[in-house]
């Protein structure tokens, strides 16, 4: 039992912490409050789930399935993401603080009323089930260890890649644009493109995350993509310490932990299990509370340096 | 045309109701400077107090109303003391972002107290009166005459009572007002009483009107969410008009559209206004 906590915190935490590590790119690098990732998350696990769906038969009500490969869904998850994030970014990005949260958020909410009521999608508020999925035996492994593998490389390949471009001279553009706009365009920089370049940039991930969870799951819903997901993603950064990727990584990792810890405990009854789901979601605001409000991370790493 | 027209009738009720829900949340924002997400949950806890009272203890609506709205209103004074005091020095963000937390802490208890299924208060039915073949209810009429008495009670409060002067000029520069002698620990108080008073009164009709479900409370915060930015973040008057036009886009768009739609309505209203006037109908500060 404890071996099957650790495979699947260490899944999905390194699925989630691909989302972690994308908004830690947005807001502690770009400056940039997003408050819609799960727009981008459901637009790759869609985009996934339609490109590799068989086409519709029976009592699909879903208009287009393409019976293609997964490697090729998992690329339209990407390209799905990139897209959303080009079509949100471009008129929102010069929006700015709470504003630009807002907006990400009105999207994210637009988003997942379409995918709920428009039914050629994704069957409406059914979703897609039986997504399909590469089995992880063909390499010889077991389901879980496979997957859990698939997000750790996911995980890991995002955050080297976001470790390289943001320690490059791209990086420090990066900064410059967040940390003094007025300063950064009158030394020639076109500091909108470069915030939408980053905005399009961590989408991507996002995307390959999405595709991922389906094929974890193996089945795309709307209910799956609620605006949770993002407080989620949000808890986690802020648990994690802002601004370092690995923080961002260990926090989400903390939280998925939590709440895998949480989901063993067998309940004798409904109202018993649905008292624990509050309570972890009590717990889970209170830390979340606690941890804006004390700093830990900073106080400890401003020790550190001192 | 009739229909037509009962959907607008409908949604001016709604926007009454978005009004009395929303200038609770606007008024935070322009006094405490920041977006309580946790504004919504304060709706529910003041709709299941009231069922409490109502359902379980038996009591009539009125006394169980006012103590869901008393009880609402020091929770948030509470939460107001407790939780954004402390880090107002952080800023706007990490208030907004920690307020997400407050949610997150309401809905939990509410859920665990409470439970999943659907509740009604112990009301008399609704009595219907017709006008040139238009249909309004008596409980419809009270959301309208509240949110009418609410806005002309609070605008005559912020501009004809000293601590309503205090408020505003507060919100207009706390360093100024402090050292002019205003006690800011009194106007903070009042702030909290009367934003989290707002949200009570807006929970009761939640529950007049409707029925009650635990997750009813995160549905609202869309809504509040919608109207607040069209009406411009912190502006109070707008809120008015912009819940108006809310109330009747939603509602309208039922004529043509899925009904399924309806928050959809919404959020692409202010998608489109963020574009176009991102600083809302009212704000005049660039959208910053």
């Amino acid at each position: 039992m404890i071996q099957s906590l650790i495979l699947s915190t260490l899944m999905f935490g390194a699925m989630f912490s691909v989302l972690t590590v994308s908004l830690n790119l947005q807001y502690a690098r770009g400056g940039m409050i997003n408050f819609g990732t799960v727009a981008y998350f459901a637009a790759g696990a869609y985009a996934y789930a339609i490109f590799t769906q068989e086409p519709p038969s029976g009592l699909d009500q879903y208009a287009f399935g393409f019976d293609m490969p997964w490697w090729a869904g998992f690329l339209a998850a990407g390209a799905a993401a990139m897209l959303f994030a080009l079509i949100t970014g471009w008129p929102t990005l010069r929006l700015r603080g709470e504003y630009l949260a807002l907006t990400t958020f009105a999207f994210a909410e637009v988003f997942h009323s379409i995918l709920l009521n428009e039914r050629r999608i994704g069957n409406g508020s059914v979703g897609m089930a039986n997504v399909e999925r590469p089995d992880p035996a063909a390499i010889g492994l077991g389901d879980t260890l496979g997957y859990t593998l698939a997000a750790c490389a996911l995980m890991l390949l995002t955050a080297w890649l976001f470790h390289r471009l943001l320690a490059s001279p791209y990086g420090r553009l990066v900064d410059a644009t967040r940390d003094d706009e007025i300063a950064a365009e009158s030394v020639g920089k076109d500091t909108a493109r470069v915030r939408l370049q980053i905005f399009v940039i961590s989408a991507i991930p996002i995307g390959f995350a999405g595709a991922l969870y389906a094929m974890i799951t193996t089945l795309v819903a709307p209910a799956l993509f609620s605006a949770e997901v993002t407080f989620f993603v949000w808890i986690a950064l802020a648990l994690g310490g802002e601004r370092t990727i690995l923080g961002a990584i260990l926090g989400t990792m903390a939280l998925v932990f939590f709440q895998e810890l949480v989901r063993v405990i067998p309940f004798e009854t409904v109202r018993g299990a649905q008292i624990a789901a509050s309570a972890e979601e009590v717990i889970t605001g209170i830390l979340f509370i606690l941890v804006l409000r004390w700093q830990p991370w900073d106080r400890l790493s401003r020790k550190a340096g001192s | 045309m009739t229909l037509f027209l009962q959907f607008v009738l409908t949604g001016l009720v709604t926007g009454c109701f978005l009004i009395l829900a929303t200038i609770g949340f606007s008024f935070t924002r322009r006094v405490e400077g920041f977006l309580n997400i946790a504004h919504a949950e304060l709706l529910g806890v003041s709709a299941f107090v009231t069922w409490g009272c109502n359902k379980l203890l038996g009591w009539h609506i009125l006394p169980s109303a006012a103590v869901g709205i008393i009880v609402t209103a020091f929770a948030g004074l509470a939460i107001g003391r407790i939780v954004y005091d402390p880090i107002r020095r952080f800023g706007p963000s990490v208030m907004l972002i920690t307020s997400v937390g407050v949610a997150y802490v309401i809905g939990g208890t509410i859920d665990a107290l409470i439970g999943t299924g659907i509740r009604t208060l112990d009301i008399p039915l609704a009595t219907s009166y017709r006008f040139w073949g238009l249909r309004i209810t008596d409980y419809q009429l009270l959301v309208v005459a509240l949110a009418i008495v609410s806005s002309a009670s609070l605008a005559l409060f912020l501009n004809r009572t000293s601590t309503g002067l205090a408020i505003r000029a507060m919100s207009a520069n706390p360093e100024l007002a402090a050292s002019r002698g205003i006690d800011v620990r009194k106007t903070s108080r009042a702030t909290w009483l009367i934003s989290s008073g707002l949200a009570g009164v807006a929970g009761v009709m939640l529950g007049v009107i409707a029925t009650l479900s635990t997750d009813i409370a995160f549905h609202q915060i869309l809504q509040i969410l919608a109207v607040a930015i069209l009406a411009g973040l912190g502006s109070l008057y707008a809120v008015i008009v912009s819940g108006l036009i809310v109330g009747v886009a939603m509602d309208v768009s039922v004529f043509w559209i899925p009904a399924g739609y309806r928050p959809l309505v919404a959020f692409a209203v202010v998608i489109l206004v963020l574009l176009f006037r991102p600083q809302g109908i009212a704000g005049s500060a660039a959208g910053k």
